[in-house]
């Protein structure tokens, strides 16, 4: 049924934005070009103040376990408005920019939060449609 | 890539912006041939920008509309006031906004 | 009303129609959430933009008062004059980024040294007033360069966000309401048929009883 095909052709197209392998902050900051490569082709570049940004918020130990771009996953489960953000780490620096309270390695954040966390980190950040 | 930049306008547009840079320009007089003009622009495929008034751009019309929805980038087209400051009732963008995304809007406000 | 597949009425169908029906929600729901990101991005370009615009749209009405100032003392004539002969030219380079999977523009005014520097404006003419008037007309330009990519990458994250619509509409109001009505006939008839077949069996095991 070419409905159903339909379908699955959107489902898969969801997530092509993102890389097929993330870089860590360290990485980043030390190359002189910081882009991953998309699934899709396209090259992501990293802007060099959200990179300088985020490795004033973390001590020097995470920053090779901060892996980018930071997801926000947005997952039906979780009820429309609500996104969830992975990974101690990931999660530390979300809450320093958000100024709230994580609890450990998982944080839900809400669809304003999402809309100020995309603002201020725009290129280091990037949307998970899961299910 | 490397791009020019044209500008559709009349005389005092076109002599500031062509002071300031821009390669190619035309001063609108007649509707066919500022149409024509504007194809020839969108083909070379070596501008980047064109930059047109919104009073032209209004008496162009539906063509021009037309040209928009169906033209690839480069080049951009930016429309813009020209030394009357003259801009249309009716943005663009806002309407788009009404009506694609107003209903979201209001979903939003309803549902949270 | 939703009108019903024609399919036939057997278990397989049934268990066919809802993997199907399964597979149409999860992807209304994951297109609402792409929806929701869309209008998220949408937002952020416009709140740009209304920045650009007003400081783009205020650099040219200086720009146009220093050309009418122009105009007045160097004359119209030669002003005009100096504009065909200027030697400048601004370039642009522009390459495609992405937001969130959707190919926006990035334009950056293009490098100096390929920019010609000298506003040469023909052997007989040098004024400030025309450098004035040129000068200013170049930071609009800037300007309106930064505005120019704000405005198609608000129309492309406004037409990836209508064609999501049309699907996510297609599933709510056809795709889905369909599946279900063939579901709901499905699951009515089999139980018909197996009504009858009870029915039947009854009647024949009364029979055998009374030869019995």
């Amino acid at each position: 049924m070419s409905a159903d095909r339909i379908i699955k052709l959107e489902l898969s197209r969801l997530n092509l934005h993102l890389p097929e392998r993330r870089l860590s902050l360290k990485e980043a900051l030390s190359s002189p070009r910081p882009q991953v490569a998309a699934r899709d082709g396209s090259m992501h570049v990293f802007k060099r103040e959200e990179l300088k940004f985020l490795a004033g918020l973390l001590p020097e130990a995470d920053r090779d376990k901060l892996q980018l771009p930071i997801l926000i996953a947005m997952e039906p489960k979780l009820g429309r408005g609500t996104a969830r953000i992975s990974g101690e780490v990931e999660v530390k620096v979300v809450s320093r920019v958000l100024e709230k309270e994580g609890a450990a390695g998982e944080l839900l954040i809400y669809r304003p939060e999402v809309a100020i966390l995309r603002r201020k980190l725009p290129t280091t950040t990037q949307y998970l449609f899961m299910w | 890539m490397s791009y020019k930049i044209a500008v559709v306008g009349d005389q005092d547009t076109v002599t500031g912006f062509a002071l300031a840079g821009a390669t190619y320009s035309h001063i609108h007089t007649a509707r066919e041939e500022t149409l024509a003009k504007l194809n020839e622009f969108f083909a070379s495929g070596e501008i980047g920008l064109v930059l047109i008034t919104h009073r032209i751009a209004e008496e162009l019309g539906f063509d021009f509309r037309q040209m928009l929805r169906t033209k690839r980038l480069p080049p951009l087209v930016l429309r813009i006031p020209d030394k009357t400051g003259y801009m249309p009732k009716v943005d663009e963008l806002r309407e788009i906004i009404k009506r694609t995304v107003g209903a979201e809007i209001m979903i939003k406000k309803e549902g949270g | 009303m939703a009108v019903a597949l024609a399919v036939a009425p057997t278990r397989m169908e049934l268990l066919k129609l809802k993997q199907r029906l399964g597979l149409a929600q999860k992807g209304y729901d994951l297109l609402k959430e792409k929806m929701d990101a869309l209008v998220i991005e949408f937002f952020e370009v416009l709140r740009r933009i209304q920045e650009a615009r007003a400081k783009a749209l205020e650099q040219l009405s200086v720009a146009h008062r220093a050309l009418s100032m122009c105009f007045a003392i160097v004359g119209t004539l030669e002003t005009k004059q100096a504009s065909r002969e200027a030697k400048r030219e601004l370039q642009v380079e522009i390459s495609t980024r992405h937001i969130m999977g959707v190919a926006v523009p990035a334009v950056e005014v293009g490098d100096v040294e390929r920019n010609v520097l000298i506003r040469g404006y023909g052997l007989h003419m040098t004024s400030s007033v025309l450098d004035e008037a040129s000068k200013e007309f170049e930071r609009a330009l800037k300007l309106l360069i930064e505005l120019a990519e704000l405005e198609e990458s608000a129309f492309a994250v406004a037409r990836e966000f209508e064609k999501t619509k049309r699907r996510v509409n297609a599933l709510d109001y056809i795709l889905i309401p369909r599946l279900k009505e063939t579901i709901k006939f499905i699951m009515m008839r089999l139980d018909e048929m197996e009504r009858e077949n009870f029915s039947r069996l009854k009647r024949i095991k009364a029979i055998l009883e009374e030869h019995d």
